[in-house]
């Protein structure tokens, strides 16, 4: 068992599937050596007995001993021996037993025929009771024979015998035939299993060579190289389906790995923008702008507004991280009005002279976590105050589906490119759209809402006309 | 370093606080400052304004840095051009030269090293040729083989003595504060009560036989200035 565990799978494979094979065709040829065996015999058999009968009854005829009474009388040798010359030939030889058992005659004269072999006890006795077919295998000398049993009775109807007729024959013939036969069956046996064997391993090499791909693109991976694909031969087969399911499983594992790098990279330039300023301010004030007032004014105003954005970034980023991890989502129930109400209040504070419009639709329960809802619809509407002219309107509105509420924020800004749209909620990712009013951001505004709302099981998306306004769209999950 | 015709930089950069030190700092260190935060209207003052150098960001809100720094250099200018940029990526680098900059400093950059290249860039284009002499009234200091002499004889000076002289020297009238002098000369790290100053000051009256009233000034409550007129008048 020790060692089958240790063997590869191909290896596993083509001996089992070389056993079973080897199985197979030892069991047919033996089975079809057998077969031919019994058939020559029978066919032997069957031709000696059929030769037999008119001799024997013209015997029977010849002699008077076809009469019911005649048979009475113990048969006589030479009226025997007549009958067994006339049953002997170059193969066959025939021998007379009588009631008792003894031989009384033996058909062998020339030398070039066979010997008889000494009758079977068991057998004769079988035939002497009246049985017909007594045909069995003996030996003379060590060499094979069939041995037929005839029982003599004064008709085929009578029940009385008073005599066997013994006919041997040799098979030696046969066993020749066989021999080759045999001969024959063993080297197309060897044959089949060859070629069965090896094109089984080819076979199987094939079908798993995907499988050693995937091992050795496996091998790869934890070495840290997520390039190497495996090539896939065959995509119908399970070993191929999983290939592929393994390259797909690859490629998003790489582009995963590449946004994780393309964030960090990101973040890192967007701390390296703040710091500039910080370094360079400093830098100049311990050069001597120190000793202006002015300067010192100036330069502490501008490092000040870096180190919050420092502080924000830090923030969002912190954001971002704690929404990997839904325990940190705290869901509750919420009325949608109660929250709205609460929430407008917020958002005109922020907004200042700009106008903001809630319009809300029907109310239900839903189940979320109030500062994480809050924080989207904080997010967008900073948007929306940031990328719009001050006299337009901002509109938040709700609308409940079936299992959900779908929430909106629109504007009647500047709005996106259509070519822009599609990388909105990349972290870190800035379109063009230009300032209106209050500060330049981070690009990382929509990428926290939409990873706020997938905390929720929610979706988000955006539709946006460049000139017209920007609208954003997420549901909620409905209590 | 004459003084008369300022060397005119034009800093084309988007971020305020940016924009605002360099110009602080470079005004201070004596160059005259035109700040712009668009590639567009960046071009529009080159195309107005005679500058020297232009100190040029690659993120621009409008254009690309690459872009200006290619339109000035396919209209035949030769001006001095040094690029700031925040990803260290090599491509970049490249693409900054290949697009014409001379320089590029990577974000977030020191200023002193700014001002070398600057320095260094301005050299290059002939447009200061930079004596390695300093030279006021008497007083002579070669920066490159750091050698004083006052009146043809050879003054001895410790670095730091050598640091202060060079400061005074090349800002006459200028007055420094302890704290600036301690910082430009020994560093901006550097622990330890401003009194050193005094000491180095009063170290190099002595080594230069510098007498009340002194070439170097001691201003009162604020700290030391260098005035060569006065000692010769
Ligand atoms: N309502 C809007 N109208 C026009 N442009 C928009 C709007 N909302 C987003 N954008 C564009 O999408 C970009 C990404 O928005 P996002 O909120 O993620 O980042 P940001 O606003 O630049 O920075 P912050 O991280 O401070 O929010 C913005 O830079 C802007 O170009
Ligand atoms: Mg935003």
């Amino acid at each position: 068992m020790r060692f089958w565990e240790k063997l590869s799978l191909r290896a596993r494979l083509g001996l089992l599937y070389a056993a079973l094979l080897a199985i197979s065709v030892v069991v047919v040829g033996g089975y079809s050596y057998w077969n031919i065996w019994q058939l020559f015999i029978r066919n032997k058999s069957c031709h000696i007995r059929a030769r037999a009968k008119p001799v024997i009854e013209h015997w029977l005829r010849d002699n008077g001993l076809a009469k019911a009474d005649s048979s009475l009388s113990p048969l006589k040798s030479q009226t025997a021996l007549l009958l067994a010359r006339d049953l002997t030939s170059r193969d066959t030889v025939a021998i007379i037993v009588n009631r008792k058992g003894d031989i009384i005659a033996n058909g062998k004269r020339l030398p070039e025929e066979p010997v008889a072999p000494a009758p079977d006890e068991q057998y004769l006795r079988r035939a002497l009771s009246g049985e017909n077919e007594v045909t069995y295998r003996g030996q003379v000398k060590g060499k094979p024979v069939l041995v037929m049993l005839i029982p003599l009775r004064p008709h085929p109807a009578s029940a009385r015998v008073f005599g066997v007729v013994q006919m041997s024959t040799t098979l030696a013939d046969i066993k020749a035939i066989l021999f080759r036969h045999g001969a024959m069956l063993v080297s197309l046996m060897a044959i089949i299993l060859i070629l069965g064997i090896t094109t089984g391993f080819w076979l199987i090499g094939i079908s798993l060579r995907d499988l050693q791909g995937l091992l050795a693109s496996c091998n790869q991976i934890s070495r840290g190289n997520f390039s190497k694909v495996v090539s896939v031969k065959n995509r119908h087969d399970e070993i191929g389906q999983l290939a592929l399911s393994f390259n797909h499983m690859l490629e998003k594992l790489e582009a995963a790995f590449a946004s994780q790098r393309r964030f960090v990279a990101n973040a890192a330039h967007e701390l390296m923008t703040p710091l500039t300023g910080l370094r360079g301010s400093l830098e100049v004030l311990l050069r001597g702008a120190q000793d202006d007032p002015a300067a010192i004014a100036r330069l502490s105003r501008g490092m000040y507004k870096e180190v919050n954005r420092l502080i924000r970034l830090c923030e969002q980023l912190l954001g971002l991280s704690r929404l990997e991890n839904t325990v940190n989502v705290c869901k509750q129930p919420l009325v949608l009005s109660e929250f709205f109400d609460d929430f407008i209040a917020r958002a005109r504070l922020l907004a200042g002279e700009r106008s903001v419009v809630l319009q809300p639709g029907v109310d239900a329960r839903i189940s979320a976590d109030p500062d994480l809802l809050q924080q989207v619809l904080l997010n967008l509407l900073s948007n929306a105050l940031r990328y719009s002219a001050t006299e337009t309107l901002i509109v938040i509105s709700w609308k409940l589906l079936p299992q959900e509420v779908e929430i909106r924020v629109s504007d009647q800004g500047q709005g996106i490119d259509a070519e822009i749209l599609p990388h909105i909620f990349e972290p870190f990712y800035q379109g063009k759209s230009v300032v209106v009013s209050g500060e330049k951001g981070i690009g990382l505004g929509l990428s926290l809402a939409k990873a706020m709302v997938e905390a929720h099981q929610g979706t988000i998306r955006i539709t946006s006309e460049p000139g017209e306004g920007t609208t954003v769209y997420f549901t909620l999950p409905l209590q | 370093m004459k003084n008369d015709d300022k060397i005119k930089i034009l800093v084309i950069e988007d971020d305020p606080v940016i924009t605002e030190f360099l110009s602080t700092g470079l005004k201070y260190e004596g160059y005259e400052v035109l700040p712009r935060i668009t590639g567009k209207s960046g071009l529009d003052a080159w195309q107005q304004i005679r500058v020297d150098l232009i100190i040029l960001d690659v993120m621009l809100p409008d254009i690309d840095g690459f872009e200006v720094c290619r339109y000035i250099r396919d209209h035949g200018s030769e001006l001095p051009i040094l690029m700031l940029t925040v990803r260290k990526e090599v491509s970049d680098r490249v693409k900054g030269l290949d697009s014409g900059a001379d320089d590029y400093l990577t974000k977030p950059f020191s200023f002193e090293e700014l001002l070398a290249r600057i320095r260094a860039l301005l050299r290059r284009g002939g447009k200061v040729t930079e004596n390695s002499r300093l030279r006021v009234e008497n007083l002579e200091l070669d920066l490159e083989t750091r050698e004083v002499s006052r009146s043809g004889e050879r003054v001895a000076l410790t670095p730091t003595e050598f640091g202060l002289l060079e400061l005074f020297m090349r800002y006459p009238h200028r007055v420094f504060t302890r704290e600036t002098l301690l910082n430009r000369v020994l560093g901006y790290d550097f622990d330890g009560g401003t009194n050193i100053v005094d000491v180095h000051i009063s170290h190099l009256r002595n080594k230069l036989g510098d007498r009340p009233p002194h070439l170097i000034r001691t201003i009162y409550a604020v700290g030391y200035a260098f005035y060569p007129e006065e000692t010769s008048g």
